[in-house]
């Protein structure tokens, strides 16, 4: 394994290419099979459903997947969601603001209450787990507040025309998908910020050891993943053309799901925005199949379980020792130098606690 | 003369890439305290650690009242009566004192172990920490913890007992409480005791017998009676110095290029204050523990807290964190390359870019990776980095090359300061020398280098001058006189008057 990968380059494309390429062959094989079982699921019409009823997902999945890289989590999506859908849709019936402004107001608030979660992880110093906890429920709560618990009913057309309507037979909600994508891609791989986040959640010390401000970093990510959940709570108020209070909550479960199928761990340091955006897919698929096959709905939830432990058993197997080309990535203890000359002391500087065990010298 | 309780015999010990012990043999005999003494690296740790079981030797054996050793482990060494008391105590903060003590033993045990218990409180307490048995350890001082982890070792049973530093978190007035005791319990049960320690007055005390490893070998053995201090120092000292030499040593009228007065961190009284000279490396020796490394992270702000005045090239820099230190031309070279000087997933050349160097980032929000990998293999070549290929991942690469990475961070940054620490730790031979050439380099390009090093040679063979660090302050200087005596008996605070005397 050592002499397989020290040349370099080649294997190293390979080897990205191998994991990559494994979540969209299992997303390949979950639509293949579908589509065998009922000749209704490969249908142009049925494709655009499972993309249209994936955004969601990809959307709140997007900016949990910058949360994911750098180490943390944010449970309050869902409630970010709710939250925002309720009061933008509260503005424009009642208070009689247009659909636009409406939907800014609502980007604006998802980073605001995206960025006191960052805030509240940097500043106060609070486990992401932790805050992220206590805001699920503070703005779920608030989106209670905001109506009294009532659901807001009779939102303008010209708001569900903008989020739930066709380019050429496109859904312009899977347009505003794939461009958001697009630039956190960029965001993520193309900038210095993205950098800094891949950085943070690799080693936190070592980016602030850098000069990175790892405070900025994580409440700006925070800031976005609030944002996207805005986003996706607008969407699914113009996809039903109302707003209730408890209508993000079920995304954050899946959401999470989505990015860790694509390749988002968990320990911070790596994710990846396509493989987020076909974990989505995959279980939209898994979903719009099973009701295609009359799958009671309860098994729907078995088969989505399944296939995130199946899908991160084979990311990390594809890390490891399958086919050869894994590195652990995961498993930071374990160095693998690639050079032939012996690399020194890492059980020696164990067995020398007087060296080795004071963290401060 | 009592009868032989330990036997060592020929124990040679390697990890990949350093010989950790090599043929090391010594006797400990019943009621007998024998001192363990060597520099950091020596093989001390291995050694308690084979003795302990959680190592196994490459060769030779250990026996135990003349029954040899057959399976290495920590089960088999405590069925042995072999207790090791660590260096970091081996505690669960949320127990009590009692169940501390406890920990580990089966019911039937316990029951047993009634007598044991107040036996241990006995001597916690005669060594000046009386415990109430019920107290959780997390209120208990570091002293205390460390008192109770010494008692515990002799309190079930032991025959052999190995005190790893036991007093290094300990005042003065306790440490003769402590020793006191330990020799009382050797004596009364028979147990034989090993003790390390850096700090010879204690050495001196307490031991009946010194063994001296160097470089993982008994270099020297000796009866307490007929040696001194200053043997005892000469003899984990002395072995050959690394042949390097420094191509281009400080001029006479280098102007100042860094000063920081008053550096202060919230978690000690101490204030320090440091000049070097444009082209000058400053080397600062000290045991570990000793505060170096606390001392180069209040410079660049690393912790909150920390204080003091920072002058570079006659302009006051205000700085608040490592983002401020790097902007006003501090490079800070970590110990822990693999947690606090990369970040491992990454590819080697997006570690390079992190700090932000204009060549790698350029001056807007976005980044060409091509061009990083452009720039950062200009970088790899120049340091002779292998593998060459820069989009490997940091964790692919052996520790000197690593360090290689670190370094070159903070060559595109313009940094006008160069704080090293430990910049050779765990990197073997060759690396050492292009890493030595490299600071020699940076030296000679004018800029101001400060180096934090265990490695006395390293330290004697790259210093224009050396500072000695002892509880957090800067004790001594050395200019004419760098030499491992000096740098040593500084370190451990021994006086040269008091070095010289020798007081067996």
């Amino acid at each position: 394994m050592t002499t397989d990968t020290a040349a370099g380059r080649p294997q190293r494309h390979f080897h990205l290419n191998m994991q990559a390429l494994s979540i969209f062959l299992a997303a390949a094989a979950i639509f293949v099979i579908f589509g065998f079982l009922n000749s209704n699921f490969l249908t142009v019409g049925n494709l655009r459903d499972i993309a249209v009823s994936a955004c969601v997902n990809a959307l709140i999945g997007i900016g949990l997947t910058f949360v994911i890289i750098t180490g943390g989590i944010d449970l309050s999506v869902g409630s970010i969601a709710s939250f925002v859908g309720i009061v933008s849709a509260n503005l424009m019936v009642n208070s009689g603001v247009g659909a636009a402004p409406a939907l800014l107001v609502g980007l604006v608030l998802g980073f605001v209450a995206g960025g006191l979660n960052g805030i509240l992880i940097t500043l106060v110093k609070l486990p992401p787990f932790i805050a992220t906890l206590g805001t699920m429920s503070v703005y779920q709560g608030l989106a209670y507040v905001v109506t009294e618990g009532q659901p807001v009913y009779n939102v303008p057309q010209s708001f569900v025309l903008m989020l739930n309507s066709y380019i050429a037979g496109v859904p312009i909600i899977v347009v505003i998908v794939i461009v958001v994508a697009l630039l956190a891609w960029l965001l993520l791989r193309r900038t210095v910020f993205g950098q800094n986040v891949i950085a943070t959640g690799g080693s936190e010390e070592t980016a602030w050891l850098s000069g990175v401000r790892v405070a900025r970093v994580k409440i700006l990510v925070y800031g976005l993943s609030g944002s996207l959940a805005a986003l996706a709570g607008l969407v699914v108020v113009a996809r039903i053309s109302a707003a209730q209070s408890e209508a993000g909550a079920p995304y954050l479960l899946t959401a999470i799901a989505a990015a860790v199928i694509g390749g988002a761990n968990l320990m911070g340091g790596e994710g990846r925005i396509a493989g987020t955006l076909v974990g989505a897919l995959i279980l939209g698929a898994l979903t719009n199949g099973l009701v295609l096959l009359n799958v009671p709905s309860f098994y729907e939830q078995i088969v989505t379980g399944l296939v995130v432990v199946i899908a991160v058993a084979i990311d990390q197997g594809s890390k490891h020792a399958w086919w050869g080309l894994g590195r652990g990535r995961r498993n930071r203890s374990e160095p693998t130098p690639v050079t032939p000359s012996p690399s020194t002391t890492d059980p020696a500087e164990a067995s020398e606690p007087t060296v080795a065990s004071r963290t401060g010298e | 003369m009592k009868p032989v309780l330990l036997e060592i015999s020929n124990v040679a010990k390697s990890f990949p890439g350093v010989r950790a012990l090599d043929n090391v043999s010594f006797t400990l005999r019943h009621g007998e305290v024998l001192t363990l003494a060597g520099e950091n690296g020596a093989g001390k740790s291995t050694l308690l650690g084979i003795l302990g079981g959680s190592l196994a030797p490459d060769n030779g054996s250990v026996s135990v009242d003349g029954v040899r050793r057959g399976e290495y482990s920590p089960r088999q060494a405590l069925a042995e009566g072999v207790m090791i008391a660590h260096q970091e105590p081996a505690i669960v903060p949320q127990l009590t004192v009692e169940q501390n003590l406890l920990l580990g033993k089966t019911a039937a045990e316990r029951r047993a172990a009634a007598s044991a218990v107040d036996g241990a409180l006995a001597d916690v307490a005669a060594m000046g920490f009386p415990l109430d048995r019920r107290t959780r350890l997390s209120r208990l001082s570091p002293a205390q913890r460390h008192a109770l982890t010494i008692a515990k070792a002799f309190a079930f049973g032991a025959k052999i007992v190995a005190l790893d530093e036991p007093t290094t978190s300990m005042l003065e007035h306790n440490v003769d409480a402590v020793l006191d005791r330990v020799r009382h319990l050797a004596t009364e049960r028979d147990i034989g005791v090993i003790f390390v320690s850096h700090k010879m007055p204690e050495v001196m005390a307490v031991s009946d017998r010194v063994v001296v490893l160097r470089d993982g070998r008994v270099g020297y053995e000796s009866p307490i009676a007929d040696t001194t201090t200053e043997e005892i120092v000469r003899n984990m000292v002395g072995r050959e110095l690394l042949g390097f030499r420094r191509a281009h040593p400080v001029g006479p009228d280098a102007p100042v290029l860094f000063t920081a007065t008053g550096v202060t961190r919230p978690d000690s009284p101490a204030s320090n204050d440091l000049t070097v000279r444009a082209g000058e490396v400053v080397g600062i020796a000290g045991l570990v523990g000793s505060g170096r490394t606390e001392f180069l992270r209040a410079l660049v702000r690393a912790d909150p807290g920390c204080s003091g005045t920072l002058v570079i090239d006659g302009k006051p820099v205000n700085i608040h964190s490592p983002n401020g230190s790097r902007d006003a031309g501090i490079a800070f070279i970590p110990e822990d390359r693999k947690r606090q000087g990369l970040a491992l997933q990454m590819p080697a050349y997006a570690n390079i870019a992190l700090t932000a160097a204009p060549d790698l980032v350029g001056t807007g929000p976005f980044i060409s990776p091509r061009h990083q990998i452009k720039v950062a293999s200009e970088l790899g070549t120049s340091l002779s980095l292998r593998p060459a290929n820069v989009r490997l991942r940091a964790r692919q690469y052996s520790g000197g090359n690593q360090q290689k990475l670190v370094i070159a961070k903070w060559l595109r940054r313009g940094s006008r300061v160069f704080l090293f620490d430990e910049p050779t730790k765990g990197v073997d031979v060759g690396g050492k020398a292009e890493i030595y050439g490299l600071i020699d380099q940076l030296a000679a390009a004018g800029n101001a280098i400060v180096v934090v090093s265990s490695d006395l040679p390293e330290i004697i063979s790259l210093s224009d001058r050396v500072l000695v660090m002892r509880n957090d302050r800067f004790i001594s200087e050395h200019v004419e006189d760098i030499n491992e005596h000096s740098l040593v008996a500084s370190a451990m605070g021994i006086a040269a008057s008091e070095s010289a005397k020798g007081t067996p």
